[in-house]
């Protein structure tokens, strides 16, 4: 009498245990990669903390990071020889945080698992040693030393990259924090002073180089200036904008000016060389439209992730929804009016929704200087071994085709001509071809404040540029489309400086 | 074969693996076998010795699956919490002790379980009693912030434990009279055929003691397993869905309200959606028991060499997580269907037991161990949200160890006049042709 419900019970209960065992599969085998990876997991940290573990080095050959062997169960802690220098690249390695940067992304790598070391350490494995591998930076410290000292203490950051292998060789963001504070073994220090660096102002843990947007400003006018070269219906030399000192896009009625009430037109060359508002505002709006110029951004990088080989690269952003189109193409305004194309001609100048992480802007100047190509941004150029030889090395691959040959070319000859002859004759250094765009995001008027931008890129004349820079310097008193050249500029020209000294 | 043959091979079997479990945790950790393997295989082989000359001398026909199983989880508890926490390892060793003895005092007093059955309004009372002793000032201490333990000399005691026992023996009671009754149907709620409300009376009690269970002793775990024993043993009596689906209806109305007047429920709940989102926090246990079931992958670390020290509460509520480390889904997979084993082996007595007394309890107890794992393993898997029960056998704490032994001694006792008895019931004969 008792069977039929007992076998219902029996039944419900096997259920029960075949959803345990179907979510058992789901955490232990399908998510237990992602488990593993998840930025609060310190299990394979802490796991191998106690292996031996590789040195760190630049590629001019200094020490950033090496563990050195202490009295106690953890046998070893990390310690960072530079402090803050490369706290936002290297990382760190903690036993109560986790690791951070490098630290994290080639930790099987420092401590000789990675796949690389299976295969091909075997002299390693006969002599009964533990593999460990040497991570070599493609950073330079003689660069990143530079770019900490031009900044100084001011908030900003500074880039800089090979155009031609994608290779970061320098990046540097202030402020910056100490790593031996965090790699300490005293787990109640390492907690109060990560407490300490989260409270503290400007969020130095924080790498704004990658992980934080901020405006852009005209700087962005470049990617404007290279959809409208892509367009085929503009060049250098045609047309010509008129000149104005307000310019009032169609749906509204109020102008967009240029910086000081000035008046400025003329070609593209002439309008990137001073920075014209009006033009560019008009040239987005009225020539290029939403599509292009959401294309054009998109092919420099906006709105993807670079593939920066650190954690927690952020993406930059460029608006693309404009609304339905209200007026097809008609010769007044060739590419049409949209709902938002008031949106538009902010966004065509850098302002409104765009904004940009420093790197991007570094990669929007790499892009042009390699005839289009935007290659893979990375920070670690090899992986050695013990004995020196190298077991892994970063190849140069191509991220993205932002440009054509030709559109790169006539750009390159255009922000030459803004060093030479326009707002940025600040990063001008003798014998080097240096090309370079100023930008000027205003961040408030009482007082005035705005970001300081440049961005360039530099070579011997004639030739592929072989450095891209872009520098930010933010919350700059006083705002004049001067700024970003006063500013910024004689940073941009320190770091060409030192990389052609060489 | 004869069931004690079967059960002394199982035995020395559980006695084998838990031993080697015991020896290659050392192995894993210090690359040594333990210094104590020998007195702790002679511990083992004598405590499992002890609890089959129990049986035997007790209840020698009796089933001979139900002890080697219960002593193999037993087992593999006892490595792991020794693994964790040598301290707590002493005392699970002294509770294994105290729990065979009760094993054994058990199957020698309940010679027939029957005999209990005119008690059965004086077990609902006893149960309630127990259950409410932690709510007394000064005798009951909250841990945890639930408040189900008492404090006795140097003794902690979770007398809730208890109380699952005597309130399944009143419910056995109680239903093998009312069960002509509660399957009689007059009256109609739309689908639904229902008996007369005034029957409803046992599973208003079972809500009563589960709301108050939740909201003064602030113990989900519990409050859910009381419900859940009350219903399947009504159902188990009556074979009426109609109780069932009053009974969900009744505890998703008390979850709901419980849910909208009280915090540490609607945290529960949080946590339970989204572990992440507080994961050094509140979701600490939940996120770190997902990130020990992902170092332990199909295989596991192996024992010994994994990091389940991690987890909050890893000899306790997390127990289960522990396995998965180390074990490895495998490993884990294998304790499931332990588990299976002993409610399969558990519901068998059920069907075989000669009078409906013995059959309810039977049943009812199993489903409660059965339950009981379920409600804790699908906690740390977050198939449920998570609520702090023991694992039957496995985690560390005597309570629970002692009342599921006193639990296994009811169903040997139970198994044991089964196959005792001469059947009664008419069996099928096959017509076969001449």
């Amino acid at each position: 009498m008792i069977n039929r419900p007992l076998r219902h019970v029996l039944a419900l209960l096997m259920l029960c245990f075949l959803a345990l065992f179907v979510q058992l599969n789901r955490i232990q085998y399908f998510q237990a990669d992602s488990l593993r990876q998840h930025p609060d997991n310190t299990r394979t940290i802490q796991r191998d903390f106690a292996r031996e573990r590789g040195p760190i080095s630049t590629a001019d050959g200094e020490v950033v990071a090496f563990s050195a062997p202490v009295d106690g169960p953890l046998e070893r802690r990390r310690s960072y020889p530079f402090g803050d220098l490369y706290a936002h690249t290297v990382g760190y390695l903690s036993f109560n945080l986790g690791a951070e940067g490098v630290e994290r992304v080639y930790s099987d790598d420092l401590i000789g698992r990675s796949s690389a070391f299976q295969l091909s350490n075997i002299s390693d494995m006969l002599s009964g040693q533990q593999p460990i591998g040497e991570v070599v930076l493609t950073m330079r410290n003689d660069l990143q030393q530079v770019a900490k000292e031009q900044l100084g203490e001011r908030k900003g950051s500074v880039v800089a990259l090979d155009p031609r292998t994608g290779e970061i060789l320098a990046m540097w963001s202030y402020p910056s924090f100490d790593p031996n504070d965090l790699s300490g073994l005293v787990g109640t220090e390492v907690n109060a002073n990560y407490q300490a660096l989260l409270n503290e102002d400007g969020n130095p843990l924080r790498a704004k180089a990658y992980r934080d947007i901020f405006f852009p400003g005209s700087t962005f006018k470049v990617v404007t200036a290279a959809a409208a070269l892509a367009s085929n219906t503009v060049t250098l030399t045609e047309p010509t904008f008129p000149n104005a000192s307000e310019y009032t896009a169609p749906l509204t009625t109020r102008p967009l000016r240029n910086f000081g009430g000035s008046t400025c037109g003329g070609n593209l060359l002439e309008i990137l060389r001073v920075s014209c508002n009006t033009a560019f505002a008009e040239l987005g709006a009225e020539l290029l439209g939403p599509d292009r110029l959401s294309l054009t951004a998109q092919d420099f990088g906006f709105n993807l992730t670079p593939p920066l080989d650190l954690p927690g690269v952020v993406a930059s952003r460029f608006p693309t929804d404009y609304g339905e189109q209200l007026q097809a193409s008609s010769p007044e305004v060739p590419a049409g009016v949209f709902e938002n194309t008031p949106l538009l001609a902010q966004t065509s100048i850098g302002q409104n929704d765009v904004s940009a992480s420093p790197l991007q802007m570094a990669l929007v100047a790499a892009a042009i200087a390699n005839n289009g190509d935007l290659m893979v941004p990375h920070v670690v150029a090899e992986v050695k071994d013990r004995t020196g030889s190298v077991v892994t090395s970063v190849e140069p691959e191509r991220w993205q085709r932002a440009i054509s040959s030709s559109v790169a070319l006539d750009l390159r000859d255009a922000m030459v001509n803004v060093v030479e002859a326009g707002t940025a004759g600040t990063a001008a250094v003798a014998g080097i071809e240096v090309g370079a765009k100023t930008g000027t995001a205003q961040l408030g008027t009482e007082p005035p404040k705005s970001h300081a931008w440049m961005i360039a890129f530099a070579g011997p004349p004639g030739r592929t540029p072989e450095i891209a820079i872009a520098v930010l310097v933010e919350g700059t008193d006083g705002a004049s489309e001067q700024t970003g050249g006063r500013v910024a500029g004689p940073i941009v020209r320190a770091m060409i400086e030192t990389y052609f000294q060489r | 074969m004869r069931p004690r043959t079967v059960e002394l091979g199982l035995l020395v079997l559980a006695s084998i693996i838990t031993v080697a479990a015991y020896g290659l945790t050392s192995l894993g950790r210090a690359a040594s076998l333990p210094a104590d393997i020998g007195p702790f295989l002679g511990i083992v082989v004598a405590l499992l010795m002890l609890g089959h000359l129990l049986v035997r001398f007790f209840a020698p026909q009796a089933d001979g699956l139900l002890l080697p199983i219960a002593a193999l989880l037993n087992g593999f508890g006892y490595v792991m919490i020794a693994r964790l926490n040598p301290d707590l390892a002493d005392s699970q060793s002294a509770w294994t002790f105290i729990g065979l003895m009760a094993f054994g005092l058990t199957l020698m007093v309940l010679d027939d379980p029957r005999r209990l059955q005119p008690y059965r309004y004086s077990l609902a009372l006893a149960g309630v009693i127990v259950l409410l002793l932690p709510l007394i000032p000064g005798l009951g201490v909250e841990i945890n912030g639930a408040r189900i333990w008492l404090h006795i000399g140097p003794f902690s005691i979770q007398p809730g434990e208890f109380a699952k026992i005597l309130l399944a023996a009143f419910l056995a009671g109680y239903l093998v009279d009312k069960r002509e009754l509660l399957m009689v149907s007059n009256r109609r709620l739309g689908p639904l055929h229902l008996p007369d409300f005034k029957h409803f009376g046992p599973l208003l009690l079972a809500w009563g003691v589960a709301l108050l269970v939740m909201v003064a002793q602030r113990d989900l775990g519990s409050s859910l397993l009381f419900f859940t024993l009350f219903v399947v043993m009504v159902y188990l009596a009556t074979s009426r869905v109609a109780y069932v689906l009053t009974g969900i209806m009744m505890f998703g109305l008390g979850a709901t309200v419980a849910y909208q007047l009280f915090d540490h429920v609607q945290r529960r709940v949080e946590i339970w959606i989204d572990p992440f989102a507080d994961s050094k926090n509140r979701g600490f246990q939940i996120v770190e028991a997902a990130f020990a079931l992902a170092d332990g992958g199909l295989t596991g670390t192996g024992l010994g060499r994994g990091t389940p020290g991690k987890i909050p509460y890893a000899s306790t509520d997390m127990i289960f997580a522990a396995f998965g480390e180390e074990l490895g889904l495998v490993g884990a997979t294998a304790i499931l269907i332990m588990f299976l084993f002993l409610i399969t082996a558990g519901f068998r007595v059920a069907t075989q037991a000669v009078s409906p007394f013995e059959q309810l309890l039977a049943g009812g107890l199993t489903a409660l161990l059965g339950f009981q794992a379920f409600v804790i393993i699908g906690g740390v898997l977050r198939v449920l949200p998570l609520t702090g029960v023991t694992l039957p056998f496995v985690s560390y704490g005597g309570s629970s160890l002692i009342s599921n032994y006193v639990i296994l001694a009811i169903l040997v006792r139970i198994s044991q006049r089964a196959n005792a008895m001469p059947r009664t019931e008419p069996v099928e004969v096959e017509m076969v042709p001449a």
